[in-house]
């Protein structure tokens, strides 16, 4: 490049000594007969406002996001770059795994230092809740990594300590973990458990003479597996342990080690040992902890819902263990609602890219010596992304609802956030998954480059299917909840209350028999199929559970027997509470544009919900003709979405420099003097 | 006509050269001369043989800012609609020149403010000189720096646009280069040999009227006080990333108590005595142009700049204008009064459409081609 620069320098100074005009270049000559890159704003325009459809779609704290933005774009630790004259940050995943790891911990430095995480800890109320989702949401569109090693700190070590521990645990640790004095992790999972905490093997004994804990690994499927932040960087951690006293196990409790001093080197009687490269999140230095016989003063028991006096008497405000047991799971809901807003943060960047490459990319032409069709002109383009669009604006409604409702938790809500949280976790999740692979393949060959992001993102977020809780486990957690409503509720002949289950309470909804394309995508047509299918899926499950209990089976190996109306049961509740959060968000705002894309969006997402779902025919709700034309439906829709979708992902509000080379100038960012 | 004589135009070969020529008003840009240079470049866009333009001042100046007086005229009488027509016309010049498919050479040979930077900064080339003095003064006169201020400011490096758009701070021609706002530093004494060279060109390739500049750009070391330097940057940046005007005046003053120097006591006494009102809409109005391209950033400041004169919230504009273009007691009183009576949501109304107001409408850019506006970013 250099060499060309010069040669033309020279050109130019020869031309002007010889005053004659320089010679065109025969570079720019060539681009001229070339393909052009011609940017989709220049050929699409904007149906509605895109400013007011961002603030719907992001809900809460704009500018907050707007300046965390700012704060990564203006520092060189977060790998700017410029492609085809743009801007761009985003990490360099081809670092090796410690250098990722390392330059994760400035990144968070730098963070800390302006201000990001003030109050994370120490101010509480919706408010400041909500703030710290909003940047916390950030942190994850610019790298999985920088969001999930900031979130074991605050939310898992950090909350731990706030909701498990008391006033003196409060005293010593929030504002020193506010400021990284010390560095957290989240030390539950290991080899042997994962989901089915209640079954670790870490055991911790108490010493009355010295007024210790002890905390040992008994066997090696006792490590500590998974640890974020145990690999590297970590001064301390919270541990799962059974706690026994005398003899008794009473279950198990939360308790504060410290496994690195200040400069690093790993204490006495911990063994720390890495848990190597992965398929993405190379940024998080997740660890194996071994505790070999681990002494820690008696203060460090995490004591809100128990206590072991210091004569070695175990006290509880809380004696049967079940209820013990979920007293300490409930805070931990926070996992879920940051994990499933995230996963469609990610589905937006992906279908930001795909779907501005598919405006500016063409292929094939229909016509002799016509000119190449634009990918997102194609109906099958259109089919296989719009519906994916659809989707991920209700769950983005979805969204902002669960973690609206986290905010304002009542001890009341706490079983509808746990249920709400599963399946919208599991959902979103997986939604992600499919997006991102659909937004790969929809870009072709380019979406395999890791710049271009949407397939780097896949190994990025794929564990978000199993962290916080296994997406199949959560879904039995749901499927398991509704029938212990309806159970409950029909042994006390009480209406039901709660779940979004009320409509159980009316006659079961007719459907027509003919669906015109009106009936279709009213709102009321759409509610009644969403409701029918979850009350006859619920109906359905319960009486599976109850024919098999008849025949002698335990209640928990009837579940187990009946998975399928099971997952199927799961799916149509969580569906039908997305449905529900578009629905409402849709009612909020005035007549007007911004509402009349809403409403196409909205239908696309009852349609394609119910056209992917085999139960809709396998139990009769719709029939062939029904299925057929709901399936005609969708392709119309796609057209009308068609020539919203620039504005439909303009409104994700995610700045260019988040998205990737191939969502602008792809031309001149693959151009010879950009190499 | 007076619009003529106000902009002069020489023809040389395939440049055209545009001499702003007010040079008792230190080429202050009014309405005629918006309109007059608007319709030039627009004609020199579609003419083939005009390859280059070149933008100048006439006398000290190269442009000290908008013709703010007969606006501020407008507004005390109620018509604040014919102000935001010249606003209107002038952010569209703005945007003109930012997606101006030929290259387009300022020669800052003087002052530079306002919107002076408007006419220049989004071209592709900008020359300082010794004689240079930039600056964004707006948040003293209760306006904020608009003309795509917050497209440019945002793209410096760090958080130098804040400090620059918030306190109205005095740059050399070392400073405008050493950040990016110059491309290139040419002493004034080579311009006219530097114009004569430009005028051969016959070409509107960008890198040959960069080798021509090149030859004549002289080295500038920054003055010994300059804000450019590493460790008043690391202040810069460490103070003006904050989230808020608060937190940043607040940064300042804990980086004061450390260490106080000139510097930084300037700097809090400038913020302080700026309108409140104004460092509010004018931080948030940097922070979202940092993610907005350059028509968006322009579209929003016409209904920042609306609000501004329409004076719903505050008539700060006004205010400024009468304390130090008029009266020139440099002793406003702002409205409100302290930061802490600038609402967050009285901050949102600004970039709000303006409502109940008949026939209003958002500045309409047509769309251009050439949206290389990015470009100049990645220079900056």
């Amino acid at each position: 490049m250099s060499d060309n620069r010069a040669l033309r320098r020279a050109h130019v100074l020869a031309n002007h000594i010889l005053q004659s005009t320089p010679p065109s270049s025969n570079l720019s000559l060539t681009r001229e007969v070339c393909l052009q890159y011609s940017p989709p704003e220049l050929n699409e325009s904007y149906g509605f406002d895109v400013k007011e459809m961002r603030k719907l779609l992001d809900g809460h704290n704009v500018v907050d996001r707007d300046w965390i933005y700012g704060l990564m774009m203006q520092s060189n630790l977060f790998n700017r770059k410029e492609r085809g004259g743009k801007i761009f940050v985003s990490p360099d995943y081809n670092q090796t795994m410690e250098q990722q790891r390392e330059i994760t911990m400035k990144r968070i430095w730098y963070l800390l230092e302006n201000g990001v995480f003030k109050g994370w800890l120490t101010e509480t109320g919706p408010e400041a809740e909500l703030r710290k989702l909003a940047l916390l949401e950030v942190c994850g569109i610019y790298d999985h990594s920088v969001s999930i090693k900031v979130g074991v700190h605050f939310f898992l070590w950090g909350n731990a300590v706030k909701f498990f521990g008391t006033k003196r645990h409060h005293e010593k640790w929030l504002k020193n973990t506010e400021d990284y004095l010390v560095k957290g992790c989240f030390a539950m999972t290991e080899l042997g458990h994962g989901s089915n905490v209640r079954g670790i093997e870490t055991v911790t004994t108490y010493d009355p003479t010295t007024e210790e804990f002890v905390i040992n690994t008994p066997c090696e499927s006792a490590q500590k597996y998974w640890i974020g932040g145990a690999a590297n960087h970590a001064t301390h951690t919270i541990v799962f342990s059974q706690l026994h006293i005398n003899g008794t196990n009473q279950g198990v409790h939360a308790f504060i080690a410290q496994i690195r001093d200040q400069d690093g080197n790993i204490c006495p009687n911990i063994r720390i040992a890495d848990c190597g490269h992965k398929i993405g999140l190379n940024g998080v230095d997740n660890g194996r902890i071994w505790f070999d016989n681990l002494r820690i003063p008696r203060e460090n028991l995490l004591n809100a819902v128990a206590d072991v006096s210091s004569d070695g008497k175990y006290v509880s405000s809380i004696k049967d263990p079940d209820q013990r047991f979920g007293a300490f799971m409930a805070p931990l809901t926070s996992g879920r609602v940051t994990i499933a807003s995230s996963a469609i943060y990610s589905a937006k960047v992906g279908l930001a890219i795909a779907i501005r490459y598919s405006l500016s990319r063409r292929a094939f032409s229909v016509t002799a010596n016509g000119p190449e069709v634009l990918l997102l002109d194609y109906p099958s383009h259109q089919r296989r992304l719009l519906p994916l669009l659809a989707k991920t604006y209700a769950m983005s409604f979805a969204a902002n609802e669960l973690k609206m409702i986290y905010v304002k938790r009542t001890p009341e809500t706490n079983k509808a956030i746990h249920v709400v949280s599963s399946g919208f976790k599991a959902v979103l999740t997986w939604h992600n998954m499919h997006t991102l692979q659909e937004c790969r393949e929809a870009v072709g060959g380019q979406g395999v480059k890791t710049e271009n992001l949407v397939g780097q993102l896949k190994g990025e977020f794929d564990v978000q299917t199993t962290f916080e809780g296994d997406n199949n486990v959560l879904m039995q957690q749901v499927s398991k909840a509704l029938f212990a409503e309806y159970v409950s509720c029909k042994k006390r002949n009480k209406p039901f209350k709660g779940l979004g289950l009320e409509h159980m309470n009316s006659p079961r909804p007719v459907l027509p028999t003919q669906l015109t394309s009106s009936t279709l995508r009213c709102s009321q047509f759409q509610t009644n199929v969403f409701c029918l299918r979850e009350r006859d899926l619920l109906e359905r499950f319960t009486s599976e559970v109850a024919q098999l209990q008849g025949r002698g089976e335990s209640r928990e190996f009837s579940f187990l027997l009946s998975h399928q109306l099971a997952e199927d049961l799961g799916k149509a509740f969580t569906e039908k509470a997305i449905l529900q959060t578009i629905l409402d968000a849709e009612a909020k705002i005035p007549a007007g544009s911004v509402k009349d894309v809403l409403g196409l969006v909205r239908s696309m997402y009852a349609l394609i919900s119910l056209e992917e779902d085999p139960s809709l025919l396998r139990y009769g709700y719709l029939s062939q003709d029904n299925v057929g034309d709901v399936r005609r439906e969708v392709s119309k829709l796609c057209g009308e979405l068609r020539p919203h979708a620039l504005a439909l992902v303009t409104s994700f509000g995610i700045p260019d420099a988040f998205l990737s080379p191939i969502a602008f100038n792809w031309v001149e960012a693959n151009a010879w003097s950009s190499v | 006509m007076a619009s003529q004589s106000q902009v002069l135009v020489e023809v040389k070969s395939s440049v055209r050269i545009l001499t702003l020529n007010r040079p008792k008003q230190l080429n202050a840009l009014c309405f005629n001369m918006i309109s007059r240079l608007l319709q030039l470049f627009l004609a020199y866009e579609k003419d083939p043989s005009v390859k280059l333009v070149i933008l100048k001042g006439q006398g000290r100046a190269f442009c000290a800012g908008g013709d703010v007086p007969p606006v501020v005229n407008n507004i005390v009488q109620g018509k604040w609609r014919l102000g935001a027509d010249f606003f209107r016309d002038q952010y569209t010049l703005n945007y003109v020149m930012a997606t101006y498919s030929k290259p387009q050479v300022s020669i800052l040979n003087g002052i530079v403010m306002g919107a002076g930077a408007g006419v220049s900064i989004h071209g592709r080339f900008r020359i300082a000189t010794e004689n240079t003095v930039f600056a964004m003064p707006e948040t003293a006169l209760g306006l904020f720096p608009d003309v795509g201020a917050s497209y440019f400011l945002s793209r410096l490096p760090g958080f130098f646009g804040e400090y620059v758009g918030l306190t109205g701070a005095r740059l050399d021609g070392a400073e405008m280069l050493a950040c990016g706002l110059a491309t290139h530093f040419v002493l004034s004494s080579s311009l006219d040999a530097l114009e004569a060279d430009l005028c051969k060109v016959g070409s509107s390739d960008p890198s040959f009227v960069s080798t021509i500049i090149d030859a004549y750009t002289q080295h500038q070391y920054l003055k010994q006080k300059s804000a450019y330097y590493r460790q008043v940057l690391d202040v810069i940046d460490r103070c003006f990333s904050r989230r808020t005007v608060e937190e940043i005046i607040s940064a300042l003053e804990r980086e004061a108590t450390q260490e106080p120097d000139d510097w930084i006591l300037t700097t809090i006494r400038a913020l302080k005595k700026s309108s409140p009102s104004s460092l509010k809409i004018s931080l948030r109005s940097i922070r979202e142009g940092r993610l907005q391209g350059v028509g968006q950033c322009l579209i929003r400041e016409y209904r920042m700049v609306c609000h501004v004169m329409k004076g719903d919230l505050s008539k700060d504009l006004v205010e400024g204008c009468r304390a130090i273009l008029i009266d020139k007691d440099r002793n406003p009183k702002w409205e409100p009064k302290r930061l802490d009576d600038m609402k967050d949501n009285m901050v949102d109304q600004y970039f709000e459409r303006v409502e109940e107001e008949e026939r209003w409408e958002d500045l309409k850019l047509s769309p251009r081609n050439n949206l290389r506006a990015s470009k100049i970013a990645s220079k900056l």
